[in-house]
């Protein structure tokens, strides 16, 4: 619900056509240092400006190579579509154009993995399919990687990345909110681990949902986080907002989040965190 | 004030996330205009009523004409793409029953209504009387737990 917003924000918005360059073109353009990088150089640096040490979005793929030890993740096998509920001219093939240009199939990946050999059941967001909104397929594979912690009795970690519920499924997404806070909710109920990771953006009806309830809420440095966004908000209430307001730093100094970590100790935070409170 | 401007989404969640523990009857009731998690912080109920004229969408159609096709004028089309009237949603499956509104002279109708609403609400905690409260919890959650279709792929 978010996305046109954030797209709208100026930095965001060159940090966007930055993302777009990783995937087609061979040099990047630092978006904080205006340095113009080697693209193969920002992905083996974690997608980490080398210069000047700035975060670009993350694909899955370099996510789940950052987070899971070498051939351990294991995608459950859901490939699943969505039915176009509103019946909208362009969305299905805007979906089939991104699959292309992406090389995923949605804006999540979920399955098991090991993170330093302890087993966790992990889902990692796409900001590059449809701004990580989620609609019923994200909800689906959320919700049933969820009851699949349940079942093998497994911490669950979630990365975030999202500009909202999806709008192109109405209602529908809307209600993946409900659905995936109830699977939330008996996951609290089997006193299993859940920690959340967000990252930049997460908004909308993704904050306003699983992400905001985990056990533990961790985020990477300098990441947006809200639920409108802040233009909205500005108008809404009329008055001007604090200074870094959304920003992960001031969700921490407020309680929210509980830590920011930097994205290159993030691997062995979690793994910590899992050896304290699963052994 | 302060804290709701911050983290209002998270207030959102934890309400859905309290309404899934909960174990007596929810019922959830859409009256006016309710839209987005605002709405859906209230609504996760073991049964949803709507009233014949409200509606209840993922956002305003003049927000969504806004957001999906960059067109705020395009308001009238998005109302009408966005399925948001209790007929439609009740076909989604989204709301399991619709309280009539009879037009007319407004207060007649407004008891009417009220009546109506009383007698919904009355036949559904007696039929729920019976049930223990795992049933209501698990049944809350299977009505949630199968919204929206989806197609495998092959």
């Amino acid at each position: 619900m978010i996305v046109d917003k954030i797209k709208k924000r100026e930095p965001t918005a060159k940090k966007m056509q930055n993302q777009v360059d990783i995937q087609v073109g061979k040099w990047l353009k630092c978006d904080k240092c205006k340095e113009i990088l080697y693209k193969e150089t920002v992905r083996e640096n974690e997608s980490i400006c080398p210069n000047c040490g700035a975060y670009f979005r993350m694909h899955i793929n370099k996510r789940l190579e950052s987070i899971i030890d070498k051939d351990t993740y294991k995608r459950f096998d859901l490939e699943i579509d969505t039915t176009n509920p509103l019946g909208l001219e362009d969305y299905p093939k805007k979906i089939k154009g991104l699959r292309e240009k992406t090389g995923i199939k949605e804006a999540v990946s979920c399955g098991t993995g090991k993170i330093n050999g302890e087993e966790v059941v992990i889902c990692v967001m796409d900001s590059g399919f449809l701004m990580g909104s989620m609609g019923v397929v994200v909800g689906e594979k959320i919700t049933y990687a969820i009851e699949k912690a349940i079942e093998k009795k497994l911490p669950l970690i979630i990365f975030s990345v999202s500009g909202g519920a999806r709008m192109q499924e109405g209602i529908i997404s809307l209600m993946q909110m409900a659905k995936t806070t109830a699977a939330i909710s008996k996951l609290n109920d089997a006193g299993l681990l859940y920690i959340s990771v967000l990252t930049d953006p997460t908004y909308g009806g993704v904050t306003a949902s699983f992400a905001s309830i985990a056990d533990i809420i961790l985020a990477e440095p300098g990441a947006m986080i809200g639920f409108a966004g802040q233009r909205v908000i500005k108008q809404t209430i009329g008055e001007e907002l604090p200074e870094g307001f959304q920003t992960a730093e001031f969700l921490l100094e407020h309680g929210f989040i509980d830590k920011i970590v930097e994205r290159k100790e993030l691997k062995n935070t979690l793994y910590k965190l899992i050896k304290y409170h699963v052994n | 004030m302060e804290q709701r401007k911050e983290v209002n989404g998270e207030a959102i969640a934890k309400s859905m996330l309290v309404l899934s523990k909960i174990k007596v009857p929810v019922i959830a009731i859409v009256i006016g205009e309710g839209s987005s998690g605002g709405a859906l912080a209230l609504g996760v109920g073991n049964k949803v009523l709507m009233l014949e004229n409200a509606i209840y969408s993922i956002l305003s159609p003049e927000g969504y004409a806004s957001i999906l096709w960059k067109d705020a004028s395009r308001t009238k089309e998005a109302a009408e793409k966005m399925k948001l009237t209790a007929k439609d949603l009740y076909d989604l499956k989204i709301i399991d029953k619709i309280i009539k509104e009879p037009t007319g002279d407004e207060e007649e109708s407004f008891k009417k209504v009220s009546k109506s609403l009383k007698r919904e609400i009355t036949k559904i905690i007696d039929e729920m009387k019976s049930k223990t409260p795992e049933e209501i919890v698990e049944e809350r959650y299977q009505k949630f737990r199968n919204m929206g279709e989806y197609r495998k792929i092959d």
